[in-house]
């Protein structure tokens, strides 16, 4: 009997032991370390190496911990180092569904700038993945490993406790098991944010170009299709699952309005009127009574804020401008637009009027978007005039005047006090004034700040630099200026995506566009800036922010502002825009770089204070 | 006499046939742009044109800064009570076709000869020369030829795009700019809304 006890728990031994080595064959990484094609840790994030088997418990087990109501995400790591096929299955069981797995391919997306490959763009896969290396469709020739991201989705009302799961693979003959281990904690991360990120795009031609074959198939009718409105959608939703917002201009600089973004109008002068909200109806109307997230796994709601299509150019003519036509024109159809907006019972939404021309590009004689000269904000005070005039003064629609500041903000803040309420403020600039986000929140505008997505080529954490330092600096959100634009070959000559959070996934077969690792990314340090806040009744805000700061780069708070410069006290239209570099030279050096574990850390902090709290 | 004149251009431009077949349809756009045209020299100041970029701004068109990439556009700043009197006059001559049309204004640089710089913009964004974003950019041969000659010309260089150069003048009568009435024989209702 003893020695068959010893024989089994050889055997047993030999079994782990095995199962370690296979192990090999798969591997799981940290969020934050992107694989190549080749198996090793990309360049930038290195310096994030010791992370590497952080995710791995004494049994070698992938050890997740998370809390509900969110996602707690890895990667897994295909690694063959011959051609070959291969099955990859993972799964997590719950009978009671509340803990879903999504599982997503890596795309390695080859950059010109540095010639080498970056995992970014994710395509949706079965959570039972057949293929083979190399990837036929990556046509990487030597490619001996294929990536994962796997989202764990944990419902707000999942049981707490541990659920186990496993990946397995099966590749020549050989099967490879890694066990999964999954706590589920008492705390809930809050449906809200503390910060909203925004993500901006101008118009809507570039969906024709990234969906071409959808648009190719009719393309006289497509801008007006069903599909056309349900890929806008698509778009909102990919972003509110990822805890954004997304916007959409719909203009141009000289005044253009793309027919989906407006009602459609006719006649002059007095006679200006709304004849036709077709078009308008279908593209806003499932945003703004929140339908359209129907299947979201967040509360569906109407989006927050959307720009509205008004511009010198609509709903009055320009030709009109300073004289009673305009007034007319201007009045009437804004009247109609709240009308119609509060017959609909939108009155969830933020209506951004919002200038974003630049007289640089020859429409208009005034900047509406970052005015440098002060003799600009004349016509803001006049439209507020107009603004006033045509909106009943208790209606329940929420317009809302928007000006995207930066050179002259500081005298923006003063003079158009009580006329715009959401400041879009440029980072450089508004890091010059730390009493500016107490005195507007004060008074209660609302402050974001904008700036770009980093590129594949930064370290993985730098996308989290965004909503940090919007929380630390007190502000409700940032904008990252444009981030549907990855190019035109973003998968086998791509430019690192700087303009890009999100892909089409029209290559893949998805009618829909499809998520990022840096939009990922984003999303759970969003989790966990929400479960930080929501931590401010039992320690100081100013404790927390402190702390998370220190977490995340060894910054103090005070890393996270500029001095405010000399030319700060000069009209804006005299300073030099070298000087603007010069005077956020500070942060630009506090805060370069931050390492691939940077948001680990941070993400550590918030979850031992989950533990106090237990 | 030259009011009757103008009334019966307009006339003919209101009345013009609505609906061109695909065909007809670039001569006689390139026929209502041509009037327009030719109603716009007529009737745009080119002294007032020429007060609307400020001094500041053509002093640092061509400045370059290699610690501030945006020094001449971040600079580029109009005369907003000129630009608002000729847009104004542009926007009505884009009413004498019976489609959709701009009428843009375009004006040589002072000592920069073979640049030339689009002015003013109008509401459906078509340009057959501007290239979006650009704050200056090379005379095209036919802008030239409107400059020196003071004679209108035709481009139907871009497949579908039809554009008239007409001269400007001022009271010294001096060409001092061009206008380009142009339209599309197939509008793109997407196109640079952004």
């Amino acid at each position: 009997m003893r020695r068959l006890q010893t024989r089994f728990v050889l055997l047993f031994l030999i079994a782990i032991y095995s199962r370690v080595l296979l192990a090999r064959d798969l591997q799981a990484l940290p969020e934050f370390l992107r694989s190549d094609p080749f198996g090793a840790i990309v360049a930038p994030d290195r310096s994030g190496a010791d992370l590497a088997s952080s995710l791995y418990g004494a049994k070698h087990q992938v050890v997740l911990t998370g809390c509900r109501g969110g996602y707690v995400s890895f990667h897994l790591v295909v690694k063959l180092p011959s051609p070959s096929t291969y099955t990859l299955d993972v799964t997590i069981p719950d009978p009671t569904n509340k803990v879903q797995i999504d599982l997503f391919r890596e795309w390695f997306h080859f950059t010109d700038s540095d010639k080498r490959y970056y995992p970014d763009a994710l395509i949706p896969v079965h959570a039972t993945y057949i293929s083979r290396l190399p990837e036929p469709d990556n046509r990487i020739t030597k490619q001996t490993a294929q990536a994962f991201w796997v989202d764990v989705y944990v419902a707000s009302d999942t049981r707490l406790g541990i659920f186990s799961g496993t990946a397995k693979l099966k590749a020549n003959s050989k099967i490879t098991t890694l066990p999964i281990q999954l706590t589920v904690l008492a705390c809930v991360i809050p449906g809200e944010d503390v910060v909203t990120i925004d993500h901006n795009s101008y118009g809507s031609s570039w969906l024709a170009q990234q969906f071409a074959g959808s648009y190719r198939r009719d393309p006289d009718q497509w801008f007006e299709s069903n599909q056309f409105f349900e890929l806008i959608h698509a778009y909102h939703r990919v972003f509110y699952e990822h805890r954004g917002i997304f916007h959409q201009l719909g203009y141009g600089h000289s005044g253009k309005v793309g027919p989906e973004f407006a009602p459609v109008l006719e006649g002059s002068g007095r006679a200006k009127h709304i004849t036709s909200w077709s078009l308008y109806d279908r593209h806003y109307g499932p945003l703004l009574d929140g339908t359209a997230f129907s299947a979201s796994r967040r509360v569906p709601r109407p989006i927050p804020f959307v720009y509205l299509p008004i511009n010198p150019e609509w709903p009055a003519s320009y030709e009109f401008w300073g004289e009673r036509g305009y007034e007319a024109e201007f009045v009437n159809v804004v009247s109609e637009m709240e009308r119609h907006f509060r017959e609909k019972g939108w009155t969830h939404t933020n209506f951004e009027v919002f200038f974003n021309h630049k007289k640089r590009y020859k429409g208009f004689p005034w900047d509406g978007d970052e005015v440098r000269f002060p003799k600009d904000l004349k016509y803001f005070l006049e439209y507020d005039r107009l603004l006033k005039k045509a909106l009943p003064p208790n209606t329940p629609v929420h317009f809302v005047f928007r000006a995207d500041v930066s050179w002259d903000m500081e005298e923006q803040f003063k003079v158009l006090n009580g006329i715009v309420r959401l400041w879009c403020c440029g980072g450089g600039i508004l890091s010059f004034y730390r009493h500016a986000p107490k005195m507007l929140c004060d008074r209660g505008d609302v402050v974001w700040y904008y700036g770009g997505p980093p590129g594949v080529t930064d370290s993985s954490s730098a996308i989290t630099e965004f909503p940090l330092r919007a929380w630390l600096w007190g502000v409700n959100g940032y904008v990252h200026w444009l981030t549907v634009s990855p190019g035109e070959d973003p998968w086998f000559h791509f430019d690192g995506g700087q303009t890009a959070l999100i892909y089409s996934g029209e290559r893949f077969g998805v009618s829909e566009p499809i998520p990022s690792i840096r939009l990922k990314i984003q999303r759970n340090c969003l989790q966990d800036l929400a479960l930080l806040d929501s931590l401010k009744r039992r320690k100081s805000l100013d404790s927390l922010r402190a702390r998370a700061a220190r977490s995340y780069n060894n910054s103090t708070l005070d890393d996270w502002w500029n001095s405010r410069p000399a030319l700060a006290d000069l009209p804006s239209d005299q300073w030099l825009g070298s000087a603007i570099d010069d005077a956020t030279k500070h942060t630009h050096q506090a805060l370069e770089h931050p390492g691939a574990s940077a948001w680990y850390n941070v993400h550590q902090y918030a979850m031992s204070l989950q533990a106090e709290a237990k | 006499m030259k009011t009757v004149s103008l009334m019966g251009i307009f006339m003919f431009a209101i009345l013009g046939i609505a609906k061109l077949s695909p065909e007809e349809a670039p001569s006689r756009m390139q026929k209502e742009l041509d009037i327009a045209a030719r109603v716009g020299s007529a009737m745009v100041d080119g002294d007032l044109c020429q007060k609307i970029v400020t001094q500041r701004a053509r002093e640092l068109m061509f400045a370059r800064d290699p610690g501030d990439r945006f020094l001449a556009g971040d600079n580029y700043d109009v005369d907003d009570v000129a630009f608002n009197t000729v847009k104004k006059t542009l926007i009505r001559l884009s009413h004498l076709s019976s489609f959709p049309a701009d009428v843009n204004l375009w004006m040589p640089i002072e000592g920069h000869p073979g640049r030339i710089q689009l002015v003013i913009r109008n509401k459906n964004e078509m340009s057959q020369f501007w290239n979006w974003g650009e704050l200056y950019g090379d005379m095209v041969p036919e802008m030239e030829t409107v400059l020196k000659t003071g004679q209108r010309v035709t481009v139907t260089d871009k497949p579908g795009w039809i554009s008239v150069l007409a001269p400007v003048y001022n009271s010294l009568g001096d060409v001092v700019g061009l206008i380009e009435t142009v339209s599309q024989v197939k509008m793109d209702a997407h196109e640079n809304v952004k």
